[in-house]
């Protein structure tokens, strides 16, 4: 790809004369933070999008991708981030779905199953053909989503951040195959924002950022730390800095929670366990164990079947989420895009929901003071580094690092006596990253206590002062030094394969 | 704080400056478009004329001058206008929070109703009998509202539908009443007698309808204001229209506002049907609406559910409404046709708000990919 520029008609350039070239055979890492222009630049390969400038040469035939057809004709194929699979049909269905072997006009449904097994082998790639993909995990998922490009005759496969949904053994499986396609001459082009990954399985790399790139060097030459430099733009702390904990007495105490779902699933099969003041407690585990159930019982969200919250020796378990806040509690959600901003709703409005109704903002009990909500606003937009023009630009026009600033903000400006913090990083860039790490710390250090849920364990593992592990529903093991384990070590507890005689 | 910030970062206060600017230039820009778009929409009504009538100008004239030309045509004008603002502001209370409750049109006959049952069978001096029937009305409105509401919130009813089927509730309710005890022996019609001098709107401008109504539309523009911007209730009303779990989460208790939501609107919706009773007929009569109230909710669509806005909206709608009516009578256009021409030209009106909408968030889009 040679000068390509993309300019979107609302006038936002995301490429700007963008070189960018991949060997045939090889494994070519692209990274850079959220809005560089990795994705857009991939949609243009794809065909998704048309370049406004620029050309693109495939084998050194300049070609024009007009939509996804051509560039699949070309063997282009792209796995998405977010799976295009039919969850009510078999894997062997998927893979097929539109190029379906016939006979007689029929679908042909045991040559498909062969077709599968015969694909699966050949690349090293294990998926069970006759099983309903609502069935089957995550990892599995993924790697049919890689055979039915290849089924389609990809020899370049776009693998969009492909191992953010994955555990560290999925991932390790991944990178395996990977490795397998490209000794078989495809070629892979791998988006990443996690640089260690780049360093695990990648060839060269390209770096992105606001819509250039500055600069492609083979692995065996960058370090994470001149990688992530590159990225930002500045030098940036890849290791959370912090010192060790002070830890007080007992201020979020969970004990013995239970939840049954409305379609009878036990989500939660007694959890207990104690935050205490000037600590992280982070809980690892595989997406879908219980952590949301725990996090939104915790927050006053759920009610729970059984067992009970206190928090300072305040029962809260049941309570409405306003009466859980007034008593201390802090709540950074999974999705923030869900119930974590109003995104039609202004800044300063998205600041102040959990305070609005007190105080300077209201007085005599119904007049509200929008000066003093919009003051407080400004104030807190600059103390978190929320960039934007002031605080009446609506949620939705930030970036997902900024959002999450308005979140941390309000969050951690009521200095909160125990904060549950749920996936805070996730979806965000490593310069956002950096600073909501910096944030929890700081809360840490000023006697908070802690609660981390996480399902990035490299993250989870480094800021934790205790670990615990969650599988369906349990808390399977606890650890009291979370840096002397290694992730593949963890991961045996993710998965279920090992767990503690005795839980404390 | 301003001037503090200013010197930190000279340059995020010059982006903020040049941005504060675009936004208001293209505020201006958005009235200058609308405008411009009622003048299409306006010519294109008339290509629409000049096919269905032998007198084009004249009928077009008509319609266009025609609520101006006496002093009893602005009044039916401002009449009008008077109860589509209270219509509208009902619209825009519930819509604000996401509620698509269409109870206004029940809840405008049982303000009539309340406010007949007043102003008929109660005794009292002057203005304190017009005082007790606008609050037994607005009462009554709120307290209907209540029941999709406490449906909706509690028991996750779908709001319209249950709204449909309670106006049918409220005007059977008010047909029986008034059908078998308000309606005199041997009255030629169905209708109350009229109401006493003491309950009645006062008609304060000589030769014409405008009546006293006026100014409580105006207070009930002012107070529907500083409900949604500026009252705590209003902000909860805000964000659980902007986004529901947000609101749960930040600990706002959905419930309650749901189903007060319901219930204020309730209040100038059952105004409307008290001005219609104390102000318009001065009496109850059958179908003393005819669905004026989805009329009411066209309004709120074109102010965007700004109460400030709705006033504006109400009288550029019964503009046309009363314009349409004079242009039947003199010019010979049949009605079919003039609904016609006013529906071309809402639906005209109407689309290139929506068009600003997309417009406006495009450029929010724009001004996060600058800063």
């Amino acid at each position: 790809m040679r000068g390509i520029t993309k300019v979107y008609p609302n006038g936002v350039v995301a490429n700007d004369r963008v070189d960018f070239t991949v060997q045939a055979g090889e494994i070519h890492g692209l990274v850079g933070e959220n809005g560089a222009g990795k994705t857009t630049l991939m949609k243009l390969l794809y065909g998704l999008e048309q370049p406004t400038e620029g050309e693109i040469r495939l084998r050194g035939q300049a070609v024009q991708i007009r939509n996804p057809h051509v560039a699949i004709d070309l063997g282009i194929g792209m796995v998405h981030q977010n799976f295009m699979l039919v969850p009510e049909f078999t894997v062997a269905e998927n893979i097929v779905l539109g190029l379906e072997p016939q006979q007689r006009g029929f679908i042909d449904r045991e040559k498909s199953v062969e077709i599968t097994q015969d694909l699966a082998r050949q690349y090293g790639l294990q998926v069970s053909a006759a099983a309903r993909i609502d069935t089957i995990p995550v990892g599995m998922r993924q790697r049919v989503e890689i055979l039915k490009t290849l089924y389609r005759g990809a020899e370049i496969l776009i693998l969009d951040e492909p191992t953010a949904v994955l555990t560290p053994q999925e991932t390790m499986d991944l990178f395996a195959a990977v490795k397998t396609l490209v000794r078989q001459g495809k070629t892979v082009i791998f988006i990443s924002h996690k640089l260690r990954e780049m360093k695990a399985v990648a060839d060269r790399v390209t770096v992105m950022r606001d819509g250039r790139v500055m600069g492609t060097l083979p692995v065996a030459e960058a370090t994470e730390e001149t990688l992530a430099q590159m990225m930002v733009g500045r030098k940036v702390l890849l290791r959370v800095e912090k010192p060790p904990a002070r830890r007080g007495n007992p201020v979020l105490q969970v004990h013995d929670l239970k939840y049954v779902s409305e379609t009878g699933h036990q989500a939660l099969r007694g959890v207990s366990f104690n935050v205490h003041s000037g600590e992280i407690f982070g809980i690892a585990g595989v997406e879908g164990n219980g952590q949301t159930e725990l996090v939104e019982i915790l927050t006053g969200l759920r009610i729970a079947t059984a067992g009970t919250v206190t928090l300072t020796d305040k029962a809260v378990t049941n309570r409405t989420p306003r009466t859980v806040r007034q008593a201390g509690m802090s709540h950074v959600p999974e999705d923030r895009l869900r119930n974590g901003v109003a995104l039609p709703a202004s800044i300063a409005e998205n600041i102040v929901v959990d305070r609005y109704f007190a105080p300077p903002f209201t007085k005599y009990g119904w007049w509200m003071e929008t000066g003093e909500v919009k003051k407080t606003a400004e104030d807190l937009m600059e103390e978190f580094d929320i960039r934007a023009p002031d605080s009446e630009v609506p949620v939705r026009a930030l970036s997902g690092g900024n959002m999450q600033k308005v979140v941390l903000a309000r969050e951690l400006s009521r200095s909160p006596k125990a904060l549950v913090a749920a996936q805070p990083t996730r979806g965000i860039d490593i310069g956002a990253t950096e600073f909501a790490h910096r944030e929890l710390v700081r809360i840490r250090d000023r006697g908070a206590a802690v609660l981390l849920v996480s399902a990035d364990l490299s993250e989870v593992m480094a800021l934790s002062d205790r670990l615990a592990v969650m599988h369906s529903g349990e808390i399977v093991a606890v650890f009291d030094r979370p840096r002397q384990l290694t992730e593949e070590e963890v991961g045996l507890y993710m998965l279920g394969l090992k767990r503690q005689e005795r839980v404390h | 704080m301003t001037i503090e910030v200013a010197a930190a970062h000279p340059a995020r206060a010059a982006e903020r400056a040049r941005f504060q600017r675009e936004r208001r230039r293209q505020a201006l820009a958005q009235v200058v478009r609308t405008l411009s778009t009622v003048l299409i929409a306006l010519g294109l009504g008339f290509i629409i004329t000049v096919f269905v009538s032998d007198k084009p100008v004249q009928a077009y004239v008509a319609l266009l001058a025609g609520p101006l030309s006496s002093t009893a045509r602005v009044g039916t004008w401002i009449e009008d206008a008077t109860t589509l603002t209270m219509l509208g502001l009902a619209f825009a209370v519930v819509f604000r929070a996401k509620q698509f409750s269409l109870l206004a049109e029940g809840q405008l006959y049982l303000g009539a109703l309340a406010a007949g049952l007043i102003a008929l069978k109660l005794e009292a001096p002057g203005v304190l009998h017009l005082g007790i029937a606008m609050l037994a009305a607005a009462a009554a409105g709120f307290a209907f509202g209540l029941i999709p509401g406490a449906l909706k919130a509690y028991y996750g009813a779908n709001e319209i539908v249950s709204t449909l089927m309670l106006n049918v509730v409220a005007v059977r309710m008010y047909d029986l009443l008034l059908t078998y005890w308000l309606k005199p022996p041997g009255a030629g019609y169905t209708w109350s007698n009229p109401f006493p001098a003491s309950a009645i709107f006062t008609r304060f401008l000589e030769g014409s309808r405008i009546n006293t109504a006026l100014f409580v539309a105006v207070g009930l523009v002012v107070l529907t204001w500083l409900l949604v911007y500026k009252t705590p209730l209003g902000y909860e009303l805000r964000m659980v229209g902007a986004n529901l779990d947000f609101a749960r989460y930040g600990g706002i208790n959905e419930r309650r506002v749901i189903m007060l939501s319901m219930a204020l609107a309730g209040i100038p919706a059952a105004l409307a049907g008290a001005h219609l009773a104390m102000g318009v007929h001065q009496r109850l009569l059958l179908n003393i609406s005819l669905g004026l109230a989805f009329e009411g909710l066209v309004v709120a669509l074109m102010a965007g559910n700004h109460p400030l806005i709705v006033p504006f909206a109400a009288l550029l709608y019964s503009y046309l409404r009363i314009g349409g009516d004079i242009m039947e009578r003199t010019a010979a256009v049949g009605s079919d046709i003039v609904r016609v021409i006013q529906a071309t030209i809402i639906l005209f009106i109407t689309a290139e708000l929506l068009v600003g909408f997309a417009r406006r968030r495009q450029a929010r889009r724009i001004a996060h990919a600058a800063g």
